[in-house]
């Protein structure tokens, strides 16, 4: 059996495989990726690129004796009729190279389902979502199982579309970065891509003739997102010359930005600790705006959204003043109307560094508990909670 | 995180009334609506028009007072509003005019899509007509006087409008006709190594008809007069070069970069045989996007900073500018449309294609596909653009000996450049050869790399891999420079485009030559290498 690879020759099946195996042991030992008595987590997902790179990365561990330890790790978005299926190839897996497996599931960390959140949000803006999210589960269930790296199975196609879409988008930031081998090597665990430089072709072949399984639906929610733009064309540029695909990692890695552009600083969340460039990273806000009825928190524009919550108070006390719990004329004490709701809530220590004091998470929980929940002020105070400046953040365990 | 900037919800389009009235002054009736949804009258379009263009030239203070700019007319619609934007802003009445010296310059491309000499000729009479209404001096050459680079000094026709030369040029022109007769007839039989006797005559021819122009310096020699389609005539040698290497290379996309490549090469060396000191370029904001899109996607990603800058600095003694940057395709239909003005349509290697005939055209479709249903597409392209840097490098041989742009080939074992090598190796190689090459020192200079990978035909492989201390030359001829050494000297992009021609020796007169300097600055280099201190 022949096969003709994109970049031009053809090669019979075991000449391929061979092909094919040491171009990725080239990447991984040009690149240092793993070292000698490591733990790599792998991000399965049950797809061709996560089923392969379990596999390849299995054999060349032992033909070429990195010496790693090599575990499966997969996300449960909740979304039926595609998750639950590729999950199935997971345990499939599992069985058969011997790997051991860990299911994270979205439920379990943050309360909500893809689902759910799709019929909250609509199907534009999802993938905004699912990928915050995920990236944040895959660090967390890392963590429990003690791993030293994670590697995911993007490959080449990805890494082009998603340099075309940094350009598309304006987001200098992520351009810099997106063409890197291994990310997130300062704070984070660090996460590395063994197919940066592997044609998804490629991929399917040696999943096709060596008769891997894997499952091969794309996400329903995907059509809808800015990203297939971007797919399509280098799905049209690759007809056109098939080693367009290098040649855009190639544009990617050689940009350099001009220095005095301001590009987004590395930070902690105040609300969990997790590795984030504003106050409070992405995940918290749009799971405090899912948790409050306002689920575009995380995806449009702040203020719009403030003045959009604002526009609710309004509505709802009738009052003129609507000044946001953070003005520092509040300091003193809640302004709850109800007498015994004001006895709850001066249980609370408050430290005069407190703007005021139901405008800190844990205790607005309380709050909400002894302040009769028609309470137009203390509704207002706790929706937004998320736009005010936290002084002690709490923590809260993974 | 998708969206970081906006919302990205398409807008609704609002309902376009005839009677809305102009944004600005909200007196006048609107007669057009430009961006998104900003109606404008006739008088506020041509004060915003002439406003951003005046103010991207300002802005940077590059050209100064008294400067000799060379204006790249290439016929089409941008074209012809930048010339009649310098024409409102350099005429009297203009408030604060503009003060540089502008001279127009045509390059003839129709060979590049294979016209008759008859089209051809059309074409030429009518940009002829053109230029020499604007007023300011002007050349006319073809793409394939890029090849041949000496002779672009003397076989340009140019004629300048200038009142008080004409009269002078009167007389000097039948002087010049005649010997511009004598040396067509020469030149057809003539080849090149003899070309050399011909410039000499010319050059006589020229320096006695110089002081008969006077104190008009900037006619250097006076034109061919009406017939300008003498241009056609002459150095028929370097058509045929250029047709040839040109045939040679598959793809459409690589003939397209070749083509820009030579156009700017072209550009290049006319202003610096010509005393200009900066080239101007009408490309509008559109344009430079898909540009942008395009030079991504085909590896030039170190050059696409510069390709869509307002100033190009990649050759140090010549800026190219591009002040219709901010400038969406359809503002400048639209300002063409309301002062009238004629464009030559001059068709391309993609015209009436399909959509899938090379990168850019593919590109255009899909930039312009996007706009429509997101109407920040392009700005944010262009805002991109700016932010990334376009460094220009400062050594001669730190520049890709075709499209002058830096080079980036520079990179380390863990790259696509590496990647891709290794990946020719391997599948041309095989498993039981494979692992010799495999083996080999990886660290070892570039010129071993680039023959090793090169050899998708095995006789030059086994001629030159045997051993692997960088000394590959000892099967050829040294006055033949290896196909190995010629890439070195080229891009990324442009080694795309020259692995696709059949011979890479081929090249333009110019790439060769460059590729013979900087091997004998490399062997100057070994020598004195113990003696150098710097690092260089």
């Amino acid at each position: 059996m022949w096969a003709e690879r994109p970049r031009g020759n053809a090669l019979c099946k075991e000449c391929f495989f061979h092909a094919f195996e040491e171009e990725i042991h080239h990447t991984i030992v040009h690149a240092e990726l793993f070292k000698r008595n490591e733990t790599i987590a792998i991000g399965a997902s049950g797809g061709k690129d996560s089923t392969v790179l379990a596999y390849v990365l299995k054999l060349l561990n032992d033909r070429h004796d990195y010496g790693v330890n090599l575990v499966l790790l997969s996300v449960d978005e909740g979304i039926t009729g595609y998750r639950d299926d590729s999950l199935e190839t997971v345990k499939r897996n599992q069985e058969q190279y011997g790997l051991p497996l860990k299911i994270i599931s979205y439920e379990e960390l943050y309360g909500w389902t893809m689902d759910a959140i799709v019929k909250q949000i609509g199907l534009k803006n999802n993938c905004t979502f699912c990928g915050v999210f995920r990236r944040q589960a895959l660090d967390r269930g890392a963590l429990m199982l003690k791993v030293d790296k994670i590697a995911t199975g993007h490959n080449a196609d990805d890494i082009a579309e998603t340099v075309i879409m940094n350009v598309l988008r304006g987001d200098i930031g992520r351009l810099r970065r997106c063409t890197a081998i291994t990310t997130g090597t300062d704070g984070a665990l660090p996460r590395c891509k063994p197919f940066k430089y592997t044609y998804e072709k490629e991929i399917v072949m040696y999943a096709y003739f060596k008769k891997l399984d894997y499952f091969s639906t794309e996400c329903i929610y995907s059509p809808n997102a800015y990203r297939g733009f971007a797919r399509a064309y280098i799905k049209d540029v690759e007809k056109i010359r098939p080693s367009a695909i290098i040649d855009i990692i190639h544009s990617g890695e050689s940009l350099s930005v001009k220095k005095d552009i301001r590009l987004p600083v590395q930070g902690v969340c105040e609300r969990c600790g997790y590795i984030s460039s504003n106050a409070v990273c992405k995940a918290c806000v749009m799971l405090e705006g899912l948790n409050k009825g306002l689920p575009r928190l995380g995806i449009g524009k702040t203020h719009k959204e403030r003045r959009k919550m604002q526009e609710m108070l309004q509505q709802e006390t009738g009052a003129a003043d609507s000044t946001p719990c953070t003005d520092q004329s509040l300091k003193s004490s809640c302004k709850c109307e109800n007498k015994t709701d004001q006895s709850e809530c001066s249980s609370q220590t408050y430290d005069s560094d407190n703007a005021s004091g139901c405008s800190t998470y844990s205790k607005s929980q309380k709050c909400k508990d002894g302040c009769s929940s028609t309470n137009p002020r203390t509704v207002a105070k706790e929706k937004l909670s998320i736009f005010g400046k936290l002084k002690q953040p709490p923590s809260i365990d993974f | 995180m998708c969206s970081i900037l906006e919302d990205e919800i398409p807008l609704a389009k609002e309902r376009i009334s005839l009677d809305r009235k102009c944004m600005k002054c909200k007196e006048e009736p609107a007669i057009l609506i430009t961006r998104v949804n900003d109606a404008f009258c006739r008088g506020c379009f041509q004060v915003y028009v002439t406003h951003k263009f005046r103010a991207a030239i300002g802005k940077t203070k590059l050209v100064r007072d008294g400067e000799k700019v060379l204006v790249g007319i290439s016929g089409g619609p941008s074209s012809c509003a930048l010339l009649h934007l310098i024409q409102e802003g350099l005429s009297q009445r203009a408030h604060k005019k503009l003060r540089f010296k502008p001279g127009l310059l045509f390059i003839e491309e129709g060979q590049v899509v294979g016209q008759s000499l008859e089209e051809r000729k059309v074409t030429l009479t009518r940009i002829h007509s053109l230029l020499r209404q604007s007023g300011f001096p002007y050349h006319l050459c073809k793409l394939a006087d890029s090849l041949d680079l000496e002779r672009v000094k003397t076989l340009s026709a140019c004629q300048s409008n200038h009142a008080a030369v004409n009269k002078m040029n009167q007389s000097a022109m039948d002087i010049n006709t005649a010997a511009v007769n004598k040396m067509n007839q020469s030149a057809k039989d003539i080849n090149t190594s003899a070309g050399n006797k011909m410039n000499q005559s010319a050059m006589d021819m020229n320096t006695c008809i110089n002081p008969v122009e006077g104190d008009k310096g900037e006619v250097e020699k006076s034109g061919h007069g009406e017939n300008c389609c003498d241009l056609l005539e002459m150095n028929r040698e370097a058509e045929k070069l250029f047709a040839a290497q040109l045939g040679s290379i598959k793809s459409i996309s690589g003939k397209e970069d070749f083509v820009r490549a030579l156009r700017h090469r072209l550009l290049l060396e006319f202003a610096r045989q010509h005393g200009y000191s900066k080239v101007m370029l009408g490309n509008t904001g559109s344009q430079l996007a898909v540009r942008l899109l395009t030079d991504i996607s085909t590896g030039r990603g170190m050059q696409a900073a510069m390709e869509t800058a307002f100033a190009d600095r990649r050759n140090t003694d010549m800026m190219f500018l591009r002040p219709l940057r901010d400038f969406s395709s359809k503002e400048i239909a639209m300002y063409n449309n309301l002062h009238r003005l004629e464009c030559v349509f001059i068709p391309s290697l993609t015209t009436m294609g399909d959509v899938g005939a090379s990168i850019e055209h593919l590109t255009e479709a899909f930039v312009t596909g996007l706009q429509a249903e997101y109407p920040s597409t392009v700005s944010n392209i262009m805002r991109t653009g700016e932010k990334l840097d376009s460094s220009s490098a400062v050594d001669i041989e730190s520049h890709c000996a075709l499209c002058q742009g830096p080079l980036d080939t520079d990179v380390g074992m863990s790259s696509a450049l590496a990647a891709l090598r290794f990946s020719l190796e391997i599948s041309t190689m095989g498993k039981s050869n494979g692992k010799r090459c495999i083996k080999g020192d990886n660290s070892v200079n570039n010129t071993n790399d680039e023959l090793c990978s090169n050899g998708v035909n095995y006789d030059a492989k086994v001629e030159c891999c045997g051993e692997s201390d960088g000394s590959c030359r000892s099967s050829t001829q040294l006055s033949v420079p290896d196909e190995g050494l010629v890439l070195q000297t080229l891009c990324y992009g442009c080694r795309i485009v020259a692995m696709e021609m059949d011979d890479v020796n081929s090249l333009p007169e110019f790439v060769m030559k460059d590729v013979a300097w900087r091997n004998r600055r490399s062997v100057m280099k070994a020598e004195i290498q113990d003696f150098l201190l710097d690092d260089r």
